[in-house]
């Protein structure tokens, strides 16, 4: 039992892969009105602007209702525990209105909903941690915290929530590793350890899942996880920030009393060197084998950071002609894939994504072809561009 | 759901037959992944980085250099941009050019960039334009307009667009005067209703004579959000013409609800965007609304908590209209 209806999510993804091969030439409008009544879809349409809207008005009303409550909870505000249920209570009010409005309204992330959920969850979430003696330590917030979103997202399956979800855990971690006896020198570890589980975790449940309930939060969960994967594991991230946030804590903590390592020394430097520029090139070479965007990007981006890593410790130039040499490497090679993918190669391709652009129009003459005859070629064009190399709407596109 | 999952579900209910299935699964699987997009980002970061580096090393070694060869440089560079760009321009066209060369549409946005920094360094070194900010504005105005409209190059129309307004701003009210005084003067708020007034009546007219339909939504994006920020500027500051402002402020609110429903209705392509035009509407007649709301009825003094009343009944009003306007649209699948 979940908060959306589970049909009609399976039937909107079935359409839109329909629609998709249907703008594409492969399935006829007659094959598309079909599915359409096949796989009905209740929900109210939606609109990115008009979600902003809807998100925005609603939570000006939510937390005006909030307001007029208030003065009610302020009576017990002495009483922590009374003050906790107030503001608990106000949460699981919301949240129930919420899911009638999104019965009665067939609301599916339409704004309205995103807000109930969100400000639901933080007024339950903050009802909660009002329960436990004040001065208790970060971990044990987001550990009480911590049930709540999952349970949340489990529910809802929104992207919002999933985020915060990631960022309580990644607190969980790092706060409880920092209060350990050998803290400081594990931190790096743990995150690893914890960014590999949570990458496997994201990976498996992506598997189990089959349709696009939790896809949003799932992907973010890869993406977040890969990034930190990349980030705790860099030799500059390590020495430097790590020594500075965990002496922060420390001092926040009164864990002064604890030896403090000499700034800029790191137990097994030899590792994290590797670390450095193997895993960025492990995330390219795994990108480029499985054709997977996300590995590609981040891959580049950690390699830029392990070249900004050796510049940071040896200077080999200045930093001006640093900036100039890697600009115009990144350049070069922009332009190399540009020019060399104009043909398909290797499973990447330089024309616009299919699904991303609809205006850059497909070649008519092949659309016509698959349409009528279904004879198509053995091997259709993959893009629908015969003569390849020019994109469409590239400088005049959405991008700008 | 994979897209096997799809056909598999589509062959059960009769939708597919078993042909289309093997066309389409391989499609699938030959399907090359696009890095259209994130070649173009590594492109944008590399000249980033390259100017930024550029700039950089010139100015660590300023003294080596001197300003006459800079400018000539940088001049040399211009006219290099704009050459690559003519040589390989679009062929011509009123409606929407989707066949160009790879490279013409970053060469032309470099030339723009890199003639604006001639054009501020040219002021900063030589004080080419003197106290004639004026000029300095309209020079990029004028010269960036047409090559929008011949390379159909929606970014340099935008770039126009803002110069443009700043000339505008510039000449009607001195630059010192700004930073002396309120931002908000009569003049300069009735140059920006004017102005806009004039870019909204002229993209309106050339759709109508289909030269250039799709530049429309830039210039109704920018000469509307000019529009509605100078009348709620005049709203806020001038207490004589207030009910001017707010009549004015609720006919252009009013008129861009029209415009897009017009839109959703004409043309189902544009639907998606029309939608800004009403958050626009929504949003920045919400905020006039509060404001008279507060000035007028003093709802502060009706007791505790009694205005939050007001967020609650005009946010619910709001929601049901946005709401409204959802239903009767045509299923996107974005």
């Amino acid at each position: 039992m979940r908060a959306y209806n589970q049909a009609w999510i399976h039937n909107r993804d079935v359409l839109q892969q329909v629609d998709r091969w249907h703008r594409l030439g492969f399935l006829t409008d007659a094959q598309q009105a079909t599915a359409q009544t096949t796989y009905p879809v209740g929900f109210l349409q939606t609109n990115s602007y008009v979600e902003i809207g809807l998100f925005l008005f609603t939570t000006v009303v939510i937390l005006a209702v909030y307001l007029l409550v208030l003065p009610f909870a302020s009576a017990v505000e002495e009483d922590r525990l009374a003050y906790g249920l107030v503001n608990a209570g106000f949460g699981l009010v919301v949240g129930v209105v919420g899911n009638v409005l999104i019965n009665r309204r067939m609301l599916y992330r339409n704004g309205v909903d995103n807000a109930f959920v969100v400000m639901a969850t933080a007024f339950v979430g903050f009802g909660l941690n009002q329960f436990i003696p004040e001065g208790v330590s970060l971990s044990t917030h987001c550990l009480l915290t911590l049930p709540v979103l999952v349970l949340v997202f489990w529910y809802y399956g929104d992207t919002l929530i999933a985020f915060l979800l990631l960022m309580t855990a990644y607190t969980l971690v790092y706060n409880v590793t920092l209060h350990t006896d050998a803290g400081r020198a594990l931190l790096p570890y743990a995150m690893i350890v914890a960014s590999v589980a949570l990458y496997g975790l994201s990976t498996w449940l992506l598997r189990l899942e089959k349709t696009t309930y939790y896809l949003d939060g799932l992907h973010l969960g890869q993406w977040l996880a890969l990034a930190m994967l990349l980030i705790s594991s860099n030799y500059y991230v390590v020495r430097e920030l790590n020594g500075v946030l965990a002496d922060s804590v420390r001092q926040l903590d009164d864990l002064q009393n604890q030896p403090l390592r000499a700034p800029g020394t790191l137990a097994l430097p030899g590792l994290f060197w590797v670390l450095t520029f193997a895993l960025p090139l492990l995330y390219l070479w795994l990108g480029t084998t499985r054709r997977d965007r996300m590995l590609l990007i981040l891959g580049l981006a950690g390699l830029t950071g392990a070249f900004a890593t050796v510049h940071a410790y040896w200077h080999l130039v200045p930093t001006n002609v640093a900036l100039t040499i890697g600009g115009l490497l990144m350049i070069g090679l922009a332009v190399l894939g540009i020019r060399h993918l104009r043909i398909p190669t290797h499973g990447f391709t330089d024309a616009p994504d299919e699904d991303s652009t609809s205006e850059s129009g497909l070649d008519s003459s092949l659309l016509i072809a698959r349409q009528t005859g279904q004879n198509t070629p053995t091997t259709p064009h993959p893009t629908g561009r015969p003569e390849g190399g020019k994109f469409g709407g590239g400088g005049a596109g959405e991008s700008y | 759901m994979s897209p096997d999952d799809v056909l598999n579900e589509l062959i059960r209910q009769g939708i597919l037959s078993p042909e289309q299935q093997v066309v389409v699964a391989e499609y699938e699987r030959k399907k090359p992944v696009s890095i259209h997009g994130e070649l173009r980002s590594m492109l944008y970061v590399g000249i980033t980085a390259l100017s930024a580096g550029l700039g950089y090393l010139i100015y660590a070694n300023f003294d080596q250099i001197g300003h006459g060869l800079l400018l000539l440089a940088m001049a040399a560079g211009c006219i290099g941009c704009l050459a690559y760009a003519w040589l390989n321009r679009p062929a011509w066209s009123t409606g929407i050019v989707t066949d160009r060369a790879a490279f013409t549409d970053y060469a032309l946005l470099l030339f723009c960039l890199l003639f604006l920094t001639l054009e501020g360094y040219a002021q900063y070194q030589y004080t080419a334009f003197g106290t004639r900010y004026g000029l300095a504005t309209l020079l990029p105005a004028l010269l960036f307009l047409p090559l929008a409209y011949r390379f159909d190059h929606r970014g340099v129309l935008g770039i126009a667009l803002t110069a443009l307004i700043s000339w505008v701003g510039v000449t009607v009210r001195p630059l010192n005067l700004y930073l002396k005084t309120n931002f908000f003067a009569q003049p300069t708020v009735l140059s920006a209703i004017g102005l806009s007034l004039l870019l909204i009546g002229a993209a309106l007219l050339l759709e109508r004579r289909r030269i250039k339909p799709h530049f429309t939504y830039t210039y109704l994006t920018i000469a509307g959000n000019l529009l509605l920020i100078a009348l709620l500027g005049g709203l806020f500051n001038f207490r004589e013409q207030r009910v001017l402002y707010a009549l004015a402020l609720a006919v252009t609110c009013v008129a861009l609800d029209l415009y897009a429903r017009s839109e959703r209705r004409t043309h189902s392509d544009r639907a998606g965007g029309s939608f800004l035009f009403l958050l626009m509407a929504t949003v920045y007649g919400y905020i006039g609304l509060t404001f008279l709301f507060f000035t007028y009825l003093h709802p502060t003094n009706w007791g505790e908590g009694w205005y939050y009343w007001y967020f609650i009944v005009t946010g619910i009003a709001l929601i049901a209209y946005l709401i409204r306007q959802l239903t009767g649209t045509k299923r996107t699948t974005a």
